[in-house]
Formats: structure tokens, sequence, C-alpha cells
């Protein structure tokens, strides 16, 4: 399949292109505008965004795999990034891994053969306080994991559920 | 030693307002008025160069990690020359056990937009980038909303409050690498690069993005300049520890009752803060800290009378502040596994550019799952040390370092631990 | 003038200078892996560490500080610095591993780092034996080995190009090959992929690295990552001999080293020059050492009813001698060469000259579209500005064929004109054609005399590229009638000295049967009773230095103390790119 932007996309992409006094810095930019729409940066993708900016395949290809959160290969329709840093190592991060891993029938690292979940293990996304936590699809971060909040995401997103904005309030504060 | 009152501190940084991320509520509540103030009260600040040493008199010390005097930073800027000068913004906020300035970037990111803007007036900045780690997707939309209100209200863009001073604000989003956080790393970022960490020097102020004079200076860090300018430096020196003076944003983690970020003086007792965050969870004792991040060196709670969060007082116990991110650790904490995690984290994140990063963190870390999986010898410690002055101090960029401090410190102050973890059975080394 | 302190030494400076390179100069070492003179600095091996400190001076006075002890005061940097990197300072000390234990430990400590992950295959490595890696751990590395985890694996035998093979598992992450396409070549065909100990360089995916200069990555890749996919396994490096020499297929004029095992070349490897190349060639040039080895022209060859057949040198010789004393002068075309040097033209030249033949005439060899702007230029004729100097006369394509149907004999110095279509086999038909040559050729094929004479590989001579410089070969390679043991301009490799004739491994089948241009010259004159004896390349410049005032300063010893001399060349005729 040939990958092709959107005018919307090319026009961000001229856009965010602007922000820069030359080329190459629209390199991450243009990636995540083409991973926003293609779901991944496989080779094909990153050809397209060299091509688009005028840059040389090897360089776009050495930032993609720099970077972890960029999909350098098709992953499940949700991405569970499961942190077990520290402060989450701590709070079960890794409790949590494993229940998700005999959930969802896979090891870190996999996708469910429906190609519904990809499951990770990751670093720190400096959620530390609300620990245990994961990330959905580089997207939004689901706190204070437990084994059953953890089951009823993974029926949420099964469902089609859009996931809220979980705010966390400043422990010191009333009003916000 | 003097105690620092924090029991009656009220937050400046964080306020208690609703909605004060609106750029409405924020103005209400005295919002810009430090820039204004900056850019057209022509008696008050002589120019840029009386904003640089208030800023410097005020001595906030870097909230990113090192803590070095942002004043000072700023003066090393050379004099303007017409050409493009940068101010980057460190939000990639990647250290284990830190997330502060993501509250900045939720609840009051106009403290921090004003107080870069301020910034860029001192420095004769002609455009500011904002890096943020690429995690946060949720706090750059509020960010670049929050930007575009305030190129709305005409606080950034051309002739900014009708005055010379224009400068442009732009969002970068990172994509996942903890080095990114790392000052040069991240201008190689912005550039568009694979995240390698420049050697220095030439330092940033005199080249640094697209080889132009460039100030990198960490969230926390700016948005305290708001207040160093509403209120002077005086105010603000006078705030907490007085050789690391005024608020922090403690990120507490761990094994406490209410973990969170708290707004503070800085030098509040750690045994206080862990009162604060809700204490002990589950009644359990208390093992170990982390002071700031996982690369401050551990400290065991017998270590921890008396002991104050700023530099000074912890540097007599051999640890550091560093980004204020506190890690708790209760009595049924596994300090073999707990060290091979943070090893994992700096092998995974190491960039691999030079040679005993690159090589040792991935060694340590095999060491010590070794230990971890009960298959380690005595001598797999001593290794470890030795491997850790192996890297310390030879490499482009701190992450050897940090990635060499845990190791050394956790083992050093919790070695018998290590030792019942390792084999009975230990041949002397040949 | 500024003074810097190294290892106790007082050496003056002026202008920048990084430290490494400093020492280097100086004749002095220090290990180190990522650096290279014609790139930037990433300072990322962090092999080159030395101590650095400066001798503190007052402000006031301007004169050191002492201590109470009246000794220098000494400020040392915090750390031990790289020294690639570090600028060379008035006043500055440095220690190396020579005199300071903390530096050699640092660079000992760092070896052991580095060789941790590294596959430790030197036997079946063909980078073994020129391999900074090996040496430098051989000097200053670990006794022995503390790592007992396992090892990280990555790709190898990776075809990166079609000319370069990668194994990943030896690359050391200098950056070294991803800087050369990025500063250098730029082609910008290669990075460094994934990150920390997964990091090894590589092509955007199903891209091939075919950069026209992708070989140079394999001469400066510090291990044996990258290796040539022709060499591969041909010879391991202390069973060749090496040579200094001069690109002969394009007029860049490249400086090359030839590479020999029992006089074979084996491969052809670039040779700094700052005035022409650096330190780089490009791959094409390195093709050359066919041209040395195959299709040879070996003994002379003459046509007999049609038919060639070899043919003894007095018999060849003579029948050459006869037909120039049989034909009109008038109608005896002599044809130079720009693939010829200086000395072969020259030596030709004279003999016609004194035998009252009309001046040489030559044709450059263009080929559009060849020159980069950067080491290969649309002239792809080692000499023509040698011909051009020497005077002879430059003619283009229809001027040749019109000189040739008005000559009877036809005299061609190594060009192959039909073969690059300036002439066609018929035109030369019903004409007696001579041709002194290297190679089997289609020109060749249609010579009724085939006189073989010596490739660049054979002759130290000299060449004058398209920006006028003129520099010269060594003997490289042993003809039948040479030998290296009595040839003490030749040089031995460890085969060649310790072998004998009767080792196998060494053969007299790789030995050409011919001569230098000179020499058949100097048997042509004997036969025709002129006076011409030539001793060498070397006697043959020195005459022309004196008769020729193009040439006047220029001599072997000249060429070899300055790396070649610049000639004054008129710049339309250059047709440098
Ligand atoms: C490996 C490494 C990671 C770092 N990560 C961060 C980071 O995430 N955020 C930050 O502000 N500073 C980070 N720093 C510190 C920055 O290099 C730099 O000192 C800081 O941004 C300067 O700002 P400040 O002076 O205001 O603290 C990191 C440093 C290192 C060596
Ligand atoms: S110390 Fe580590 S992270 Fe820093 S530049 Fe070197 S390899 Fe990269
Ligand atoms: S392949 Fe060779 S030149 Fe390239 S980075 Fe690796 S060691 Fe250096
Ligand atoms: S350790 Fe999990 S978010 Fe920081
Ligand atoms: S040569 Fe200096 S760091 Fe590599």
């Amino acid at each position: 399949m040939a990958y092709e932007f959107t005018k919307e996309d090319l026009q961000e992409i001229e856009t965010i292109k602007a922000k820069y006094p030359e080329v190459m810095p629209a390199t991450l930019p243009a990636l995540w505008v083409a991973q926003r729409r293609f779901g991944h940066v496989e080779p094909e993708v990153q050809r397209l965004v060299a091509e688009t900016l005028g840059l040389p395949e090897a360089h776009v290809h050495g930032v993609a795999n720099f970077y972890t959160q960029y999909y350098k290969e098709k992953k499940g329709k949700h991405v569970l990034d499961v942190c077990t840093c520290l402060s989450c190592q701590l709070c079960g991060g890794y409790d949590i891994l494993h229940h998700l891993e005999e959930k969802l029938g896979i090891k870190a690292g996999e996708t469910t053969e429906d190609g519904t979940f990809t499951l990770n293990q990751v670093e720190c996304l400096g959620a530390c306080g609300y620990a245990p936590m994961l990330q959905v699809t580089n997207d939004k971060y689901v706190n204070h994991l437990t084994k059953e909040k953890a089951d009823e995401l993974v029926e949420k997103l099964k469902n089609g559920d859009e996931l809220e904005y979980e705010q966390i309030k400043m422990p010191q504060h009333k009003n916000i | 030693m003097s105690t620092v009152d924090w029991k009656n501190y009220t937050p400046v940084l964080l306020p208690d307002i609703k909605d004060l991320h609106k750029i409405d509520v924020y103005t209400k509540n005295g919002g810009y008025k430090a820039l204004k103030s900056v850019l057209t009260d022509k008696k008050k600040w002589e120019g840029p160069k009386a904003v640089i040493e208030e800023v410097k008199k005020a001595n906030i010390r870097g909230r990113g990690g090192a803590g070095f005097n942002a004043g000072l930073k700023w003066s090393f800027m050379p004099p303007a020359d017409g050409g493009p000068r940068y101010l980057a913004c460190n939000g990639d906020e990647s250290e284990p056990g830190t997330f502060k300035d993501r509250k900045i970037f939720e609840y009051n990111p106009h403290v921090f937009i004003e107080g870069a803007l301020i910034a860029a007036y001192a420095m004769e900045i002609t455009t500011i980038y904002v890096y943020i780690r690429g995690e946060y997707k949720t706090y750059i939309d509020m960010m670049e909303k929050a930007i575009s209100d305030a190129y709305d209200k005409g606080y950034i863009g051309k002739n900014i409050l009708g005055s010379t001073f224009s400068v442009d604000f732009y969002v970068h989003s990172g994509a996942g690498a903890y080095i990114c956080g790392e000052e040069t790393s991240m201008l190689e970022s912005l550039e568009g690069k694979r995240g390698y960490p420049r050697v220095k020097p030439p330092f940033p102020a005199q080249k640094g993005l697209w080889g132009r004079p460039t100030t990198i200076n960490n969230i926390e860090t700016l948005s305290h300049v708001t207040g160093v300018i509403n209120n002077g430096a005086d105010w603000f020196s006078s705030i907490g520890a007085p050789t690391h003076p005024g608020p922090v944003l403690y990120g507490i983690s761990g094994h406490v009752n209410n973990p969170g970020v708290y707004e503070l003086p800085s030098g509040v007792p750690i045994l206080d803060l862990i009162e604060v965050a809700g204490g002990m969870r589950n009644g359990k004792i208390l093992k170990a800290i982390i002071p700031g991040g996982s690369s401050t060196p551990v400290l065991r709670a017998d270590q921890l009378d008396g002991i104050t969060m700023d530099s000074d007082s912890l540097r007599t116990v051999g640890s550091m502040l560093g980004t204020a991110g506190m890690v708790v650790m209760d009595e049924d904490t596994d300090m073999v596994d707990v060290l091979w995690r943070i090893a994992h984290f700096y092998h995974h994140e190491s960039c691999g550019q030079c040679t005993p990063c690159r090589e040792g963190t991935g060694w340590l870390e095999k060491i010590l799952l070794k230990i971890k999986n009960g298959d380690g010898e005595v001598r797999d410690l001593d290794l470890l040390l030795d491997l850790t002055t192996q890297m310390e101090g030879r490499t482009i960029c701190a992450l050897a370092d940090a990635a060499a401090w845990p190791v050394r410190f956790t083992i050093n102050r919790f070695r018998d631990e290590f030792e019942a973890r390792c084999k009975k059975k230990s041949h002397a080394v040949a | 003038m500024p003074e810097i302190f190294i290892d106790g030494h007082r050496y003056e400076f002026e202008g920048e200078h990084k430290v490494l390179q400093f020492i280097q100069d100086l004749g002095k070492e220090v290990p180190f892996f990522c650096y290279h003179p014609s790139m930037t600095a990433p300072a990322n091996c962090r092999q080159c560490m030395v101590k650095a400190g400066q001798y503190m001076k007052s402000r006031e006075t301007g004169e050191y500080e002492v201590d109470e002890n009246g000794d220098r005061v000494i400020r040392w940097f915090p750390k031990l610095q790289t020294s690639c990197n570090l600028m060379a300072a008035d006043g500055m000390v440095i220690l190396t591993q020579e005199t300071d234990e903390q530096v050699k430990r640092a660079q000992k400590d760092n070896l052991e780092l580095i060789l941790i992950n590294h596959p430790l295959d030197c036997p079946i490595c063909d980078q073994a034996g020129e391999c900074p890696l090996q040496i430098q751990t051989y000097k200053y590395g670990p006794e022995g080995s503390r790592f007992e985890v396992k090892k990280v694996h990555k790709p190898k035998r990776i075809q990166l190009g079609p000319r370069v093979v990668l194994d990943a598992e030896r690359c050391i992450n200098c950056t070294r090959c991803t800087r050369f396409t990025q500063e250098i070549s730029k082609t910008h065909q290669l990075t460094i992929t994934s990150r920390g100990d997964k990091n090894y360089p590589t092509t955007a995916p199903g891209r091939e690295f075919d950069d026209p200069y992708s070989l140079n990555t394999v001469d400066i890749c510090p291990v044996g990552a990258l290796t040539s996919a022709d060499f591969r396994f041909k010879a391991r490096v202390w069973e060749m001999n090496q040579t200094p020499s001069i690109d002969i297929t394009n007029g860049k004029g490249t400086n090359i080293d030839l590479w020999t095992r029992d006089n074979l070349i084996l491969r052809v490897t670039p040779r700094f020059n700052a005035d022409v190349n650096d330190h780089w060639m490009p791959d094409a040039g390195r093709e050359a050492y066919k041209i040395f080895n195959e299709n040879r022209i070996s003994r002379p060859q003459q046509k007999l009813d049609g038919e060639k057949v070899l043919s003894s040198w007095n018999n060849a010789i003579a029948t050459l001698s006869e037909q120039i004393e049989d034909t009109d002068n008038t109608k005896i075309l002599v044809i130079a060469s720009p693939h010829a040097s200086v000395e072969e033209n020259y030596a030709l030249n004279k003999y016609t000259n004194l035998l009252g033949l009309n001046t040489p005439v030559f044709t450059p060899h263009i080929e559009e579209g060849t020159g980069d702007g950067f080491l290969l230029s649309d002239d792809v004729a080692p000499n023509t500005n040698g011909c051009r100097l020497l005077g002879f006369k430059e003619l283009n394509k229809s001027g040749i064929c019109k000189e040739i149907q008005k000559a009877e004999l036809v005299l061609i110095l190594n060009d192959n004109l039909v073969d690059r279509s300036v002439i066609t086999a018929d035109q030369l038909k019903n004409k007696f054609v001579a041709v002194f040559a290297t190679n089997n050729s289609e020109t060749s094929e249609v010579a009724d005399l085939v006189i073989p004479i010596t490739t660049a590989a054979e002759h130290a001579a000299s060449y004058v590229n398209v920006d006028g410089r003129i520099q010269r070969t060594y003997r490289a390679k042993e003809t039948k009638y040479t030998n290296r043991r009595i040839d003490l301009e030749m040089s031995e490799g460890r085969l060649d000295r310790y072998g004998t004739n009767f080792d196998n491994w060494v053969t007299e089948d790789n030995k050409i049967d011919c001569m230098p241009m000179w020499e058949i010259v100097n048997n042509l004159a004997d036969a025709t009773g002129i006076d011409i004896n030539f001793r060498g390349g070397r006697e043959i410049m020195d005459e022309i230095a004196s008769s020729v005032s193009n040439f006047s300063g220029v001599s072997f010893a000249a060429m070899d103390e300055h790396a070649g001399i610049q000639l004054s060349i008129k710049k339309e005729t250059s047709t440098s790119k």
C-alpha cells in the first residue's frame, strides 16, 4: 500500500516547518503527523516523511528508531504502555503488567491475535505519584491502577468507549 | 540550623485558584503584570541587564536537577548581534520520580509562559521553544492552547504590550527518550535529530540551536521568574533554605499515603515531607528514600534525622536535591530489585554515543540481574563498584554518572542486603 | 609564541590545534578511534583521554605563578579530557598515558568496555593486522576479561550496498562511517539506528549503500565492522606489501596504495594527499587492480598471415625498426598517450624526434558526466596535461582520423583508441599498426605488432593530473625482468622477504613478460643506430627537467618530498571539473 498525506496533513506540516529556521527540525513533528494518520511509521511511512520534507531517508530512519514512541511496526489498535519503572515498581507496576499479560494472553512486547491490544512495559511516564499507571496508545494516562481498574479499562477499550482525562488534584488544595 | 517555616506556607506557583490555567483568570489574579513591568516600567527596569541582575540576586537554583543559578546562567549569553537567539524550555521531565512540571502545564501554564517571556526579554531572545516529552500529549495540547491564548492577547508576538520587544513561542514535542532532557540532547532533538548530547565546549550560550546563542532552563525554574519580578529578589531568597531558596515543587511517590506534588519552601525536613504526604502507607516503617529523582544517591532511614531538602543539607549525608522528586521506600522494599530496575532504566535510555555509558549501563544491569536472580557472587559487587568508577566522569553527558551513582551508593549503603542475595560460595578474584 | 607542555616536554605552537592531532604530529601517540582529521570530532569513543591542566599566570605580571617550592602552579581540569576535541592553549599542561597512571587506567578501562560486546573474532576478521582496536588493545588494553554475562547480538553479514558488508557486532559506534556520508560524500546514506548498546549503522530500509565513495568507510572503520565485498577474505594484511601509487583511471590523480601479494595487486586504498584527495578515493578507482592483474599482454605478439602469434623481443624490435626504416617519414604517425606516463611519452618522442618524424599527436580521453566535482573529473586519463606540457599536438577525434588516413605506419602508445571509439578498426586497415600496450584490447587486436609495456604498478613514472600536479608511481609488482630483492625501491612484504621461489605460495606466473617503454626505446634506438640510453624513470625525469622548461625543477626526489609538484598549466586547457 502506498502511503500518502492528505491535504490537511501537508498543510499541518507546512505550519510546523514555519516554526523553525530549517527543515530538519520538522522531522519529529512530521513523524508524529504521519503516525497519527497511519497508526505507525513503518519504513514506507518513514520514506514518505523523508520525501515530503526533502530530507535523507536514512536521517528519518535514524530518528524514528531513536525515539520509542514512534511505532516502527504496526501495533494493536490499543497500545497499553505499563510503567514498571522505579515508583511504579514499588507500587505494584509489575503486578499490573503480569495481570494484563494473563488477561490478554500475551507477553509484554506482543500484540493479541485479533490485533486489538499491544502490551508493553515502559520506562517512567512522569506520573510516579499516581503509580501504578499506564498510558493508552501515546495518549491518555490511567492512574492508580488496580487489577480491577485494569480489567475495566480493557473492557472499555474493547467496547470502543472514549477514555476520560483523569485529572489529579493538588493534594494541598481544595479548588484544584 | 534554623528551621524553615513551611507549615504556614501558601503556594504561589500553584496557588489554590480554580481555572487559573485560563488566561482571563490568570490576568485577573495579577497575571502578566510582571511582564508588563519589565517591558514598560523603564524607571524600575533600566533594561534587560537589570532583569538579569534581579534574577541573579534571587538565586533561583535550576530546578532541572543541577541547581545552577538561573540569572548567572543568563549572564553567560554573549551580547546580542542582531541574529536569532533562543530560549529552550526543558519540559522533558523523564527522570524517574519526577512529575512536577506537568502540574505547571496543567494548572498554571501562564506563570511559566510569563516567566519565559521575561527571560526572553532579559536575554534578548528571538524565539522560545518549550520542549515537552511526547508522552505528555495532554499537557502539550494544554500548552498549545495557553500559548495561542497569550498570542491572541498580545503577550507573545510582535511588539509585545506596545514595546519594541518581539518574540515567538512554540511547543516542540519529544517522542520517547529520557536523554532528551539533557540540555544539549534536547537541542539536537529540537533540530530534528537523534538525541545525542553534544560535547562541550562550545556551550549552548555560545553555540546552541542552529549554532546560535541559546539558554536552557527547566519549566519550574522559569516559572519562578514571574514571582521574582513581581515580588523582588529578596522576597524569593527569603523563602526556604538560604543557599537554595524559593518555593519547590516536591513530587513525592512510593510508599506514602498521599503521594503527589506539593509546593513548599525549599529545605523542608525529609521526615516532615513524608508526613506531609500522609505518612508511611499501611503503617510500615521507612527504609530508605531517594531524594530527587532516580540518579540521586539513596539514603537509609537512619541517615535522615535533621536532613532537609536542599543541596547543602543533603550533601552532608552524601546525596543531592536533584529534581526534588522524592521516592519513599518502606521496610518491605527489596533494594536489589530496586537497584536493578534503576539500572535497567539507564541502560534503556543511554543514547549509546559514548563507550563507557553504552557498554557500562548494560553491563551494570546484567550483573544486577544475575544477583537478583540469585546467581551473583560477592565479587560481582566489587566488580559493580569498580565499573562505576570506569563510567563516572568519562562521558559526554551526565547520564553515565546518573547511572553509576545509584549503583555505588545503593550497594555501599545496603551492602548486607546485596551480599545476602549473592551465592554463598565465592571464589577469590583471579 | 604560545607554548604547551606534554609529558614534561615543552613545545611551541602557532594557530589552532587539537591536542590529539598535535601529539600525533609530534610523532607521539595517544590511542583513539572516533577522531578523524578530516571530519568533525564527536568525541564519542572516549579513548583518547589525557590529563589536562593549565599553568596559572598572574594577571598583573603575565608571569607564571609559582608555589612556595618554586614550582609552577597548575590548575587541572576536574575530569580527564578527550584530547581529540581539546584545543591547545598557551600554558597548557598535558599528561598522556606515558606519564600518568590515571590516564593509563582510564584508557585501559575504556578498552575493557569497548571489548565486552565485541565478538573477538580476529582470526576470521579481515581487519586483523591493521585494526586499531586490535593494536590498541594489545598496547593499552586489559589483560583478561571480567565480562561473564551475555553479549549483545546484532545483525551480521549485512550487504549494506554492492561493495560494503556490515558486521554490526564488531561495530564500536564511532560514527566515522555515518559522518563520512554526511560530511564528505554528502550522500547521507548511512545513519545509526536504534539506541544505546543496540546502536549500529545502517541505510534506510530497502535502500542500498551505493555511494560512489562507499569503500572509504571500509578504510576508516577502526574495526572489521565494514568490509569490502570484493576484498573480503582474499588475503591477510600481513601477507601483502603496500606500495604508493597514483590512480590511473581518472585525471584527478588520486594518491593510492597498491597492495600486492605474490605479484598480484589485491586491493587499492587511498593515500593521504592534502592537495589532491585528502584521505579519500572514489570506489571506481579501486577496481583498477584488475587492470594490473588481468588480461595483460605478456610477450610481444605479431600478426603472421592474419594470425596473432607470440614473438621474441628481438624479433619484435627488429620488425618495428625495419618498418620504420622502410616507411617514408611523413607517412609515419606517432600517437602519444594521456594514458601513459610523462616518461614513456617523452622516451617515445625523443626517439621519433631523433629519427626526424613528426611531433607525436594525442587526443584527450574525456567522458562527459564522469566528473562529480569531488575526486572524479570528466578527463579519465591520468596524464593529459603531461602530453600538453611535453608539447605534443592535441587533436580531437576527427583530427586523429585525418592524420591516420594519411599514414602508412601508425605507432600507438598505450591508448585504446578503437575501444574508446576515437577511431574504428577499419580505419587502420592496410596500414602497419604497432601498439605499445599493457592490456589486450580491441585496439591491440587490430595491431600488426603488439609490444607489451609495464603498467603504473610496474614502473616508477610520473603523471600530471587535471590540475597540473605532477606525481609519481613506484614499482609495486615484479615483471619477468625485475626482482624486488635487488631493487631497493621496491617494497617487500612478509612473504616477499621470507619466502623463496621454492615456496608453494610464490609463483612466477604473476610476473608479466613486459618492459618499460624506455627500455623498448633503447632497444629500438640501438637497432636503428641512434644514441639513446635511458636508465630509468628517475633519470628520464632529470633529463626532462633540464630540457623541457615546463618541467624545470621536477625530480623524483622533489616529488617524493612534496607529495607531487604543482606545474603551471593553462587553466583553459584544463579539463578539471
Ligand atoms: C541525563 C539527563 C537528563 C536530564 N533530564 C532533565 C529533564 O527531564 N528536565 C530538566 O529540566 N532537566 C533535565 N536535565 C538537566 C538539564 O541538562 C539542564 O541542566 C536543565 O534543563 C537546565 O535547567 P535549569 O538550570 O533551569 O535546571 C537532565 C540532565 C541529564 C544529564
Ligand atoms: S553519557 Fe550516555 S547518554 Fe550521555 S552522551 Fe554518552 S552515551 Fe549518550
Ligand atoms: S561501522 Fe565502523 S565506522 Fe561505522 S560506526 Fe561502526 S565502527 Fe565506526
Ligand atoms: S515510575 Fe511510573 S510514572 Fe514514574
Ligand atoms: S578519539 Fe577522542 S573521543 Fe574518540
